[in-house]
């Protein structure tokens, strides 16, 4: 599922970034492996994300080109 | 360059500051964007600070003398990576090289306790550039509420460099022996290999690169054991639950934008009347005493200094506490934390003309006044964002020149005013997105569809002396920047004013008309023509309104001799002259003529005070080239408008 679809709150680890350029987002912590978790959706579909202790917001269409599996903590 | 700190040639004022600290070793502080870097920066160097934008950049660089350190501390942009995305990320990577100044020595790092694998990464990317590392931890506090508060003392022994726990709001003593001790010493980060990617590197091989520090940051966050996420909700989150949420945040947000527009206008009002009538009071008064008592009162160098220069320093005056209120404004709502989400809220919204969600902040405070608008402008992250912004911002109508719809409309539309004046605003949003969509094709900023990946800050209580500083530094740079074009270009009007070009009149009492102003303006009639409102009457409101869109209605009073209306709604005579002179410009097309003259006023330059400000933060070439194309683009509007409402109207 794309981070746009997962439940607030629920950890999900990242398994593909499909951006054009993923350097950044790889740099905030947003990168294949990493456990993350939507803290907040904002209007037009943008999340925001616990990322280790940040949070960071995506907008809704990079969200959907995120995609994630869920984890059991 | 406007900037006289990039100047090529030092002015001796500045060499005298570098030679005092040519022998202080230099030190680079390098960290996240809202990590407290500044906050340290204040804190290590006090009042010893020198801001300049780094070369051939609009990106601010400070510096200044940390004296219980010993060394001269840069202050550089906030990044997340010297994998540079924007010029302002660009800036830091050249300092670090030693490519913008002196090589600095030592480079401090800050390691943002609430996420320090993402600062690791800066850090180790820091270390490969092979200079000396400090490291300096802070938002301690924050990470120690929700506990996941690393060891410090373990991550110095991990990283092998001097790691300080700092408090934002103290003297950094215990830093300053850290550094003190790195120059001479060895501070080399433990486990880092290899050296930065040369400039041209492909996304493959940047990828390969940060992987192999991906690797090293999760060893350390290993060895150091502090939980990446204790799945808390933390008063953040709590906080924006409420300001994030779909159907709360995006009225907040309108409330936050209605604040700052009364800010701008009703608030700032008053303050700056006050500025000004202290300068063409008391000062005025003291000054033509002064010169009555030596001998000059009364003529021409009276009018000069105090009709032309001090009215200059009253302009100036008048808008340093303007320009003070909002570069307080901004930096409170930037160090609570709530501009990134105002980014957030407004990103849908802003990337339909490829600028920031908080490039919408400056463009609505553009609605009450262009000048602060370029004081929040200042305040966006990205140079190519700033750069866009700044030029746009003069399309969006200023109260001032509603002064003006509100006359001509009421005049030339009676019934209909309203819509009329209605119209201008709708055709001023039209103008600010086209030309934003122009500016997006030749810069090519936000071409690639830039997704939105923002850090947001913890929110925080804002810190009010250091903000208050700060907008206070920056208003001087105002004052002394932007201040010189107005009072020069001030100068200039009362000097054409002043000057009689016929009928005998004495220097500095000459009607409009006879004065070079009115020759210049009847000059340049003829231009307006096709627009139907050549007359030198216009051309000299317009030439007026160039200065200060809010005298517009007094200039055209003052062309016709009669008093100015005290309600632009009700125009009495002016009204009956306007009429006459209009339909004699425009061949009987006097409505087409008054909106293609309205439209010319929305589109062909903001005032005086803002190009100066534009000049400050552009350049001149950049101010000169768009300010062209804007008269260029307002005439052709205004010729097309009157044109094409003549055949049917």
């Amino acid at each position: 599922m794309s981070l746009q679809q997962c439940r607030t709150q629920q950890p999900v680890r990242v398994r593909e970034v499909d951006l054009d350029d993923p350097l950044r987002a790889a740099e905030l912590g947003l990168r294949p492996g990493t456990v993350v978790r939507v803290t907040q959706r904002g209007a037009f579909g943008g999340v925001v994300l616990a990322v280790g202790g940040a949070r960071v917001a995506v907008d809704a269409r990079t969200a959907r080109h995120i995609t994630v599996e869920p984890v059991e903590v | 360059m406007s900037c006289p700190h990039c100047s090529p040639e030092p002015r001796p004022k500045d060499a005298g500051i570098q030679v005092s600290t040519l022998e202080h070793p230099v030190v680079a502080l390098v960290g996240n964007p809202n990590v407290g870097k500044s906050s340290l920066f204040n804190n290590a160097t006090g009042l010893h600070q020198e801001v300049r934008n780094a070369p051939g950049t609009t990106v601010e660089m400070l510096s200044g003398v940390w004296k219980s350190a010993g060394v001269e501390l840069f202050d550089l942009p906030g990044t997340y990576s010297l994998l540079a995305k924007s010029p302002d990320e660009q800036v830091t990577v050249d300092a670090l090289a030693g490519r913008l100044d002196r090589q600095p020595s030592l480079a401090v790092v800050l390691l943002d306790a609430t996420s320090l694998p993402r600062s690791l990464y800066l850090l180790g990317q820091v270390a490969r550039t092979g200079l000396p590392v400090v490291a300096a931890m802070t938002m301690c506090d924050v990470a120690a509420a929700e506990g996941r508060l690393p060891d410090a003392a373990r991550l110095q022994d991990v990283l092998g460099i001097p790691v300080v726990a700092m408090d934002g709001r103290k003297q950094p003593a215990e830093l300053a022996v850290a550094v003190k001790g790195a120059l001479t010493g060895d501070a080399h980060v433990r486990g880092v290999r290899g050296t930065p990617l040369p400039a041209d590197a492909t996304l493959e091989e940047q990828l390969a690169d940060a992987q192999s520090l991906f690797v090293w940051t999760e060893d350390v966050q290993r060895q150091l054991g502090t939980p990446a996420d204790t799945h808390a909700v933390t008063r953040s989150d709590r906080i924006d639950r409420v300001l994030l949420h779909p159907w709360v945040g995006i009225p907040v947000f309108a409330f936050l934008m209605w604040a700052l527009f009364q800010l701008a206008t009703t608030v700032a009002a008053p303050v700056m009347d006050w500025a000004e009538s202290l300068v063409t009071g008391p000062v005025t008064t003291a000054v033509s005493a002064i010169l009555s008592a030596v001998g000059l009162g009364g003529g021409l160098i009276e009018g000069l200094l105090v009709d032309g220069i001090l009215a200059g320093v009253g302009t100036v005056f008048s808008f340093a506490p303007l320009m003070f209120i909002m570069f307080l404004a901004i930096a409170i709502l930037d160090d609570s934390g709530y501009l990134a989400r105002a980014a957030f809220v407004a990103d849908k919204a802003m990337r339909a003309i490829g600028l920031d969600g908080r490039a919408l902040l400056p463009l609505i405070v553009g609605f009450g006044c262009n000048l602060p608008a370029l004081a929040a402008a200042r305040a966006l992250p990205d140079a190519r964002q700033r750069f866009v912004t700044a030029i746009v911002v003069p399309y969006t109508s200023c109260a001032a020149r509603l002064t003006v719809y509100i006359l001509l409309a009421t005049v030339f539309f009676g019934p209909n005013a309203g819509s009329v004046i209605f119209l201008m605003y709708v055709l001023s949003i039209l103008m600010v997105i086209v030309a934003g969509l122009v500016l997006r094709k030749v810069t090519g900023a936000g071409v690639n569809r830039q997704p939105l990946l923002m850090v947001l800050p913890a929110y925080q209580v804002p810190r009010p002396l250091v903000l208050l500083s700060e907008a206070g530094k920056r208003t001087w740079g105002f004052m002394t920047g932007a201040g010189k074009v107005i009072i020069i270009t001030l100068t200039v009007v009362w000097l054409l004013l002043a000057v009689p070009v016929r009928g005998g009149y004495t220097v500095g009492d000459v009607p409009i008309e006879d004065s070079a102003y009115g020759a210049t303006a009847e000059a340049i009639a003829p231009v307006f023509a096709p627009a139907g409102f050549g007359n030198w009457q216009s051309a000299s409101a317009l030439m007026t309104g160039f200065v200060a869109k809010e005298v517009v209605v007094g200039a055209f009073a003052q062309a016709y001799a009669v008093d100015e209306p005290e309600d632009a709604a009700e125009p009495g005579t002016l009204g009956d002259k306007l009429t006459a002179t209009f339909d004699a410009s425009s061949g009987g097309h006097a409505g087409a003529a008054a909106l293609a003259f309205m439209i010319f006023v929305l589109t062909y330059t903001p005032c005086l005070a803002t190009l100066a400000e534009q000049w400050r933060m552009l350049g001149p070439r950049v101010t000169l080239a768009a300010t062209g194309t804007q008269i260029a683009v307002a005439w052709l509007l205004a010729v097309a408008v009157f044109q094409l409402l003549k055949l049917v109207w």
